[in-house]
């Protein structure tokens, strides 16, 4: 009793909604990128970016590929844990033109500079013999571990009878910066 | 007894700063909320049989679906990768709540859209037949090309709208319940984590779509010069009241439940409520917004107290300070959640600002959107429904 | 000056003690008779987070990184004798709060390596200080170190205790950030770390919000979801995450726990060690030493 007449209307809807599905469909499959699941529910080359970064902070073991001397003059001391890069700033592009250096003989490394005194983000290196790079770490703050060599700086220049207590190089009138024994 | 937080100096962590969700996240349960709502009223008419609600069935569904239409812009608006926006359907993450949308919502709008595509079919066909120019293809086209309703096919229909309304109340159940669930199941935030949240969000979103359609008929009714209709308001009253009712008790039985139990980060809630959402809170979301529509309402609702005009104002009150009530639940459970940090030792602030993406400005468009397209739809095809049985064939 | 005493990690030695010879080594050198029941205990530990692991990460927990781990990858029998050849590599991540001086050298060398932007962090050191008065504040260490800074500072005199809580990602084993991310940008790579699709995600936060630890951010650089990923790339050439490389104290440690001749498997042997907000069921791989119940 039903006639295709009477269901025309519907058949035309069930039409269109199926083209907008196709199209649905279509563009979906477009978004999934090629390697997506491979080896696990993510897309897999997104590993291989994220791994892709450069690694910028240098660790001492590259520094001393080619400063062997400091790592002897630190070995065993109190500051053979403080890394190269705490006083010396990342040197990224220090290690990147020494790397060139060593196949490229005309390739020259710049010599380092000053200390600006700025304790971030410092790619390049530097050549610091400054009273703030130690404090940084030795003035004696709430909270440190009871066995961790603080400083009351006032006292123990006073006590060590510093002749400029604020000079920027006070501390090494005392103290190397390697081998940190007075 | 103190709890050491209060009076520890605050602490937040460092990127708990600048809360991520603005207030686009604000309006999208505000929206999806009126959209499930509407459709309610829909169906109290089309499965329930409320007669005293046929004035605005029709207008019920143009209205849910011209908000459903504008739900994701908001979404949108708030995604800093909009133009991936897609990812969401093309490799969803099943353990996700959020990429449940993508297929909630196509649901839900492909029951709505083929449900108002039969209701106005007969329309939409009559004047297909009688419209001048341009506007005929443009019909036409609405029609799919089909351009006959034989009895049968009208008897059909009228069973097809029937099953589709109630396909549509657990769809439009779930798309609401669900847009809770995405706050409730946070366990790393304590004033959003809760079972009680998919219900939490379902009632109110009923509430704020039955208080949306009365101030649209109302509005409408205004605009025509025509006498609302008196059982039909009532039926609307007594709706609002009872689901206003069961909004109000879940909300507050969900805050009393923590309270009294004293649960893990009950102090920090506390301390939200008392200060960061003390008017968001309890000024607007239980006094303004609730207790005094909940005192407003039973006189429209069960009374014949002084006039029908009387009443009806009482009606509109209430329904816009229901509307002012989810709005301000919205905010203080979106915003809220995020001006305390997860320190559980500090509380931030959420910068309203009037421009850009996610300011006031873009809001109220995104608010007046649906507005706009109702009145586009209104133009397009009848939402009253019709005098005689003869326009219709069905129904409606 | 004990401090300094300690065997500090460094880059290669550590990673790459599992493919020398040290691995093969193993329980002859002695360590292990004399604390057979922590070694147990920590077996156990182990097995549970590998059987979680495995469980979580279904059919992907059998598969390599390709590329740069390809070369370096230990021989399964050398860490796991009677076992399966279960021959990813596992690490583990470890602070302990008692050798944090605050210097805030890890802060630096992580906004640096990572690119962080300001006012946002991957990493930070919060100091907890508990004063005579019964009073508990918490501040956060200021990148360039307390001295630097100039911020008045507690007097001593006042203080009963005070210490420093350094926070990362705890690349949790049931992460919630990974759970809630709706478009796979979220990825836990075969070896236990959650890194970001930056080019899959859709910046829609909620992953921020699911973080209980607050490690997530948007990046208001890239406009995607950034977070600690414990230097993924440092860790794939084998060399040690920034923060730990630049940690003079040794109150970070990296490497791989599968490794019972690691720093890391050795001091997790020794130390009694606890993970933060345990409640919640996230099962973190970065541990803690010494943490307090007011460390949220």
């Amino acid at each position: 009793m039903t006639s295709f007449n009477d269901t025309r209307h519907l058949w035309a809807l069930g039409a269109f909604l199926a083209a907008v599905g196709l199209v649905g469909m279509v563009v979906r499959r477009e978004l999934v990128p090629d390697d997506f699941g491979r080896q696990g529910p993510y897309r897999a080359s997104a590993l291989a970016d994220v791994a892709a970064r450069p690694s910028l902070f240098q660790a001492d073991a590259t520094c001393h590929a080619c400063h062997e001397e400091v790592q002897h003059e630190r070995a065993g001391k109190p500051h053979e844990a403080v890394r190269c890069a705490h006083c010396h700033g990342h040197g990224v592009e220090h290690v990147a033109t020494a790397r060139r250096a060593a196949e490229d003989p005309s390739v020259s490394l710049p010599p380092a500079a000053p200390w600006d005194g700025d304790f971030l983000t410092k790619l390049d290196l530097y050549v610091t013999k400054d009273r703030a790079t130690c404090l940084a770490c030795h003035t004696a703050v709430v909270g440190m571990p009871a066995d961790f060599k603080k400083i009351d700086v006032a006292v123990h220049l006073e006590e060590q009878g510093a002749s400029e207590p604020l000079a920027k190089d006070t501390c090494f009138e005392c103290h190397g910066g390697h081998d940190t024994a007075p | 007894m103190e709890f050491h937080a209060l009076h520890d100096t605050p602490f937040i962590f460092p990127n708990d700063a600048h809360p991520v969700w603005s207030i686009m996240i604000v309006l999208y349960p505000y929206i999806t909320g009126m959209v499930a709502g509407a459709f309610v009223v829909s169906t109290m008419y089309h499965v329930f049989q409320r007669e005293a609600l046929r004035p605005v069935a029709r207008l019920a569904v143009v209205t849910s679906l011209c908000l459903g239409a504008c739900a994701t812009l908001p979404l949108l608006l708030h995604l800093h990768q909009p133009q991936r926006a897609l990812n969401v359907v093309a490799t969803p993450s099943p353990s996700s709540a959020m990429a449940g949308f993508g297929f909630i919502y196509s649901f839900y709008m492909l029951v709505l859209v083929v449900d108002v595509w039969l209701l106005f079919r007969p329309a939409i066909v009559e004047r297909a037949r009688s419209a001048p120019g341009a506007w005929k293809s443009v019909y036409r086209a609405l029609a799919l090309g089909v351009l006959e309703i034989t009895p049968r096919a009208a008897e059909i229909d009228r069973k097809l709208i029937h099953a589709l309304s109630v396909i549509g109340i657990p769809a439009a159940c779930i798309l609401h319940g669900y847009v809770g669930f995405l706050f409730g199941a946070i366990k790393a935030n304590p004033w959003w984590s809760s079972s009680l949240m998919p219900v939490i969000f379902l009632t109110s979103a009923v509430v704020s779509g039955i208080a949306v359609l009365t101030l649209l008929y109302l509005f409408l009714c205004r605009r025509s010069r025509m006498e609302p209709d008196e059982e039909c308001m009532r039926s609307l009253s007594r709706l609002l009241w009872m689901f206003l009712v069961l909004a109000v008790t879940f909300e507050c039985g969900d805050l009393l439940h923590v309270a009294y139990e004293r649960e893990e980060e009950w102090h920090v809630i506390r301390e939200l409520l008392v200060t960061k959402l003390r008017f968001s809170y309890l000024t607007l979301q239980m006094f303004i917004g609730a207790l005094l529509p909940l005192l407003i309402l039973p006189i429209p609702a069960f009374t014949r107290f002084a006039s029908a005009g009387f009443r009806r104002a009482c009606t509109g009150v209430a329904a816009v300070l229901v509307l002012v009530q989810v709005a301000a639940m919205r905010w203080n459970v979106v915003v809220g959640g995020q001006l305390f940090s997860k320190s559980f030792r500090g509380f931030v602030d959420y910068p309203v600002t009037w421009f850009g993406r996610e300011g006031l400005l873009a809001a109220a468009v995104v608010l007046a959107l649906p507005m706009l397209l109702l009145w586009g739809a209104m133009k397009l095809l009848p939402v009253w429904p019709p005098s005689s049985e003869s326009e219709s064939g069905v129904k409606t | 000056m004990s401090l300094f005493e300690l065997p500090i990690v460094t880059s290669g030695p550590a990673a790459r003690c599992a493919s020398g010879g040290c691995a093969t080594g193993g329980c002859t050198s002695g360590g292990c008779s004399s604390g057979s029941a922590e070694r147990a205990s920590e077996t156990s530990r182990r097995e549970f987070l590998k059987t979680a692991t495995t469980m979580t990460l279904g059919a992907m927990s059998l598969t390599l990184l390709p590329g740069a781990m390809a070369g370096d990858e230990v021989p399964a029998a050398a860490l796991h004798p009677g076992g399966p050849a279960a021959n990813k590599p596992m690490y583990g991540f470890l602070i302990d709060t008692t050798k944090c001086t605050g210097a805030g050298k890890c802060l630096t060398a992580c906004r640096v390596e990572n690119g962080v932007p300001e006012g946002q962090a991957r990493t930070w050191v919060e100091r907890y200080v508990h004063f005579k008065d019964g009073r508990v504040e918490v501040d956060l260490v200021p990148e360039i170190g307390y001295a630097a800074s100039g911020e008045p500072q507690p007097a001593a005199e006042d203080v009963l205790r005070a210490y420093f809580v350094p926070k990362l990602c705890n690349q949790c084993v049931d992460a919630p950030c990974n759970q809630v991310c709706p478009v796979h940008a979220s990825i836990k790579s075969p070896e236990g770390i959650e890194l970001v699709d930056t080019d899959r995600c859709i910046g829609c936060g909620y992953c921020v919000q699911a973080c209980p630890y607050g490690i997530r951010y948007m990046n208001h650089e890239t406009n995607v979801a950034d977070k600690c990923n414990w230097c993924y790339h440092r860790v794939m050439r084998n060399e040690q995450p920034a923060c730990v490389e630049a940690c003079p104290t040794g109150a970070r440690v990296f490497g791989r726990v599968d490794d019972p001749e690691s720093e890391i498997s050795k001091r997790l042997a020794t130390l009694p060690t606890s993970v933060l907000k345990q409640h919640l069921g996230t099962l973190p791989l970065t541990r803690y030493v010494g943490l307090t119940d007011e460390v949220t």
